[in-house]
């Protein structure tokens, strides 16, 4: 399969708006804001359409697209504009692989064990955790960027 | 593998009446040939609730007692003001002292020794054992509702609206983790939902040797874990759901939830 899309960022935002996971794969750390600040217009573009999503919206040098889960948590997906066409399948694909990862990775029942009796605990706030743990999570959505063709480094990005 | 599905009846969703074009598929042969995914062990589940609660049990009493112990050292040293304990623990001598007196006009009852003097105060603390056990259990049921409604909801589209969820709610979750549907389904257009079972599988096998009244009661606790679920269930799909299970009749079992 030859990678015709290039991966630049992907991001997870929960159904209460908070972002579980920002990644990027630029390899430069000032790249960070940028996504967390694409990751943010996009929910603007979430709250207008609510039926079809994919492409949200085109900037200058990248097309962001997005995906809502059947629970509301938002994915967004930043690929570098070229010139090939990128199909909707494609995309739809790579979507589908996100969501997977997101999902092996909250079927962790040993995600949160101090979960306060009472309370019901926002789940993907169990994904939030402090980058030194739940590294799982980020493992897998890198084997999907690295299944995308995207050159990801063997653990040594930090988001 | 057991798998405890009974073959007898046809699964439930598949209750239409089948426009049968050969009378050699019947529902039982069509349940052979294709059986349903299934996601929960019903055995494993049946024995994992029932040493659960006991374990519970005896661990939150440990767990109680340990606090109990905290709290009155804090007493003792005066960090903490003994009001609100010292005023309960007054009160219930007071009912314990008038449950006495009752007790002994009308004469030893049929009971078992051990609760004949302490049952003023050892129910009232009986129950706040009781009830931090259905807080715990009901804690993992949310955790593992959550979960299997993830599981569930991967291929689905979008809930339309609560009703949508609600009966996704009735019919899904409740045919994987209990073999069957809700029965009955009410509400009262205003956001309260009544889920009605008649043969709730978590407890219809209950029975105690004290008679119905204390199976009844017994069967409260283990509701509990089932509870949870579904309001683990609820609020993954998004509804801070509170559920209220109530068994008028073993083995019948109604949630209301808002």
């Amino acid at each position: 399969m030859a990678p015709s899309l290039q991966v630049l960022g992907v991001g997870y935002i929960s159904p209460q708006n908070q972002p579980i996971l920002i990644r990027y794969f630029s390899g430069k750390k000032k790249d960070g804001l940028k996504f967390h600040y694409i990751a943010h217009t996009s929910l603007d573009v979430f709250e207008e359409r609510k039926c079809y999503l994919g492409l949200l919206y085109a900037m200058d040098d990248f097309a962001v697209y997005g995906y809502i889960t059947p629970l509301r948590v938002k994915i967004v997906l930043t690929i570098a504009l070229t010139d090939n066409l990128v199909r909707d399948a494609d995309v739809t694909m790579i979507f589908r692989a996100l969501h997977m990862a997101y999902y092996h990775a909250l079927a962790n029942p040993f995600l949160r064990l101090d979960a306060p009796y009472d309370a019901v605990v926002d789940h993907t706030a169990l994904l939030v955790q402090s980058k030194t743990q739940w590294k799982g999570f980020r493992r897998r959505v890198d084997e999907v960027a690295r299944a995308c063709g995207v050159n990801v480094p063997p653990d040594g990005e930090e988001t | 593998m057991a798998s405890r599905a009974s073959f007898q009846s046809p699964a439930p969703f598949s209750a239409q009446p089948m426009a049968s074009t050969s009378s050699l598929v019947t529902p039982t042969l069509a349940l052979l040939a294709d059986p349903p995914v299934r996601q929960v062990d019903a055995a494993a589940m049946d024995y994992l609730l029932i040493e659960m609660v006991q374990t519970l049990r005896e661990s939150e009493a440990v767990s109680s007692e340990r606090l109990k112990k905290a709290e009155d050292e804090m007493i003792q040293a005066g960090f903490m003001p003994p009001t609100v304990a010292a005023r309960e623990k007054q009160r219930k001598e007071k009912e314990k002292r008038e449950k006495e007196k009752l007790r002994e006009s009308t004469g030893s009852g049929a009971g078992s020794p051990a609760p004949g003097g302490g049952a003023g105060k050892g129910s009232v603390e009986e129950d706040a054992a009781e009830e931090g056990l259905r807080t715990r259990l009901e804690a993992i049921g949310v955790h593992v509702g959550g979960n299997i409604a993830e599981r569930l909801c991967r291929e689905r589209p979008r809930f339309t609206d609560t009703l949508d969820a609600v009966k996704f709610v009735c019919k899904d979750i409740w045919s994987i983790c209990w073999d069957k549907q809700v029965d009955n389904l009410r509400t009262n257009h205003r956001g309260v939902y009544v889920l009605q079972d008649n043969q709730f599988k978590p407890i219809c096998r209950i029975s105690s040797y004290e008679g119905q009244q204390d199976a009844q009661r017994r069967a409260r606790t283990y509701v509990a874990l089932p509870a949870g679920i579904i309001k683990g269930a609820f609020a993954r799909l998004g509804f801070d759901a509170s559920i209220t299970p109530e068994i008028p009749h073993l083995p019948q079992c109604k949630c209301q939830t808002y």
